[in-house]
């Protein structure tokens, strides 16, 4: 029996792993899984790598910026182009820090239009997948946020949590095929549920042969959700195509916020007992 | 065990390279996989198999919508690869590269055939093939470059010969 098992320990190892995943996936789409032993210690481990990671990204680009700008003064000797660099370096700095001064007074100005409060985070990692769109953020548990709550910019919907932990939470961002936020058309009214594809991008779906929506209108929250709060912009649509056969619009839309170019998110939740940090 | 977990180190930090510096390419490669599919051929011991699940899980922890999801696909990749290193008698670059061709075939069937069953997503099967295989043919082409660069940090490694390192 123990020689069996030396001998095929790696295939047996295998399968366990397997049956293993395969539980845990079951545990975790019935929301059983509610202590997972593994999950936070290797949160624990990623974690501050990639808030390191990311601080050597925001130099990098500071540098590149700053070596940009200093390429002006090439004619200059070695001595004042280190001193212009060092300078520059530290301008970039400075407007940095305006730059995310001036996106805080934003999140801080669209804070107090929203009925509940919100938590600002900043976003530390993306996903590790092509198949999942999602982004981790530096707050969890322990600043307040919750699993459901959603993640907002002044200029639009981000997506949702879909998961905590003690200090940073993951973000279901709604480019991902297994979103869903419950939308309006705002000059129409027209009702819709907004979902990434990996088809065609992010498309707003269910809404009938019937209904008015053109190229260019806008697409609010309807609130109806639960987790999101009324008229949010969700984005703009960019294709509207009545197929020959069904009963739906097949309609693609442009996301107003761009994750590329958020750095700094505010949670939200939609039932306004959120505490704010 | 001791050089799964050096492996598994390498493998933690390409989580972090997925997640942060190779974002910024249009489709993030997976070398995840291809560090999987080099533990599968040439270091197949339980510490690689328990340190596949357990890199497939870190990025369910990051990334997926669901739990379990990569660890499943991680585990099935280094059983195939398991058994099809049993038939394999020439070591190259065209070989590795096929083999991780081929892993990150079943990677991306595994992953459609599971997102199928637990999260029922529409629209999800026509997007699919095209990532399958973008993926496949961005991870074989990456794959013989992480294998020379793991077999040169091994070459290093038993040069170095640290004490108690190996078995």
């Amino acid at each position: 029996m123990l020689a069996f098992f030396r001998k095929y320990q790696i295939p047996l190892s295998c399968c366990f792993c397997i049956v293993l995943s395969l539980y845990i996936m079951t545990a975790a789409a019935r929301g059983q899984l509610k202590n997972d032993p593994i999950g936070p210690l290797l949160l624990w481990l990623i974690r501050p790598l990639q808030i390191a990671a990311h601080s050597t990204t925001s130099w990098i680009k500071g540098l590149q910026e700053s070596h940009l700008t200093a390429a002006g003064y090439k004619a200059e000797n070695e001595r004042l182009r280190k001193r212009i660099l060092e300078l520059e370096m530290e301008r970039n700095r400075f407007l940095e820090a305006e730059a995310t001064n001036q996106q805080l007074r934003h999140l801080l100005d669209f804070r107090s239009h929203l009925p509940a409060a919100g938590i600002t985070a900043s976003i530390i990692a993306n996903s590790a997948s092509n198949w999942f769109q999602s982004c981790s953020i530096d707050k969890g548990t322990a600043d307040g946020v919750r699993k459901g709550m959603s993640v907002v910019t002044p200029l639009g919907v981000v997506g949702r949590v879909v998961d905590v932990a003690a200090r940073s939470a993951k973000v279901l961002l709604l480019t991902d095929p297994n979103s869903g936020i419950d939308v309006m058309v705002q000059r129409t009214r027209a009702r819709g549920i907004v979902s990434g594809s990996l088809e065609n991008g992010t498309v707003l779906k269910y809404i009938k042969r019937t209904e008015d929506v053109q190229v260019g209108d806008r697409l609010i929250t309807s609130g109806l959700d639960g987790v999101f709060l009324k008229g949010l912009m969700v984005g703009t649509v960019t294709k509207v195509r009545k197929e020959s056969l069904g009963l739906f619009q097949v309609i693609e839309v442009m996301p107003a916020v761009s994750l590329a170019r958020t750095e700094i998110v505010l949670v939200v939740s939609a039932e306004g007992r959120s505490a704010a940090k | 065990m001791k050089l799964s977990l050096l492996l598994f180190a390498i493998g933690l930090l390409m989580v972090l390279l997925q997640t942060t510096f190779l974002h910024f390419f249009p489709l993030v490669p997976d070398l995840i996989l291809v560090l999987c599919v080099y533990w599968g051929l040439h270091h197949p011991t339980v510490g690689a198999v328990l340190a596949s699940f357990v890199l497939g899980y870190s990025v369910d922890v990051v990334s997926s919508p669901i739990l379990g999801i990569n660890a499943f696909a991680m585990s099935l990749v280094f059983l195939a690869v398991y058994f099809s290193s049993r038939s394999i008698w020439l070591h190259n670059h065209l070989v590795s590269a096929v083999v991780v061709l081929l892993a990150s075939l079943v990677k991306g069937v595994a992953l459609v055939l599971v997102s199928a069953i637990f999260l029922s997503t529409e629209g999800f099967w026509m997007g699919a093939l095209r990532y399958i295989l973008l993926e496949a043919l961005v991870a074989a082409l990456l794959a013989p470059f992480v294998f020379a660069l793991l077999r040169r940090g091994q070459t290093y490694l038993e040069k170095v010969q640290i004490p108690g390192l190996y078995y």
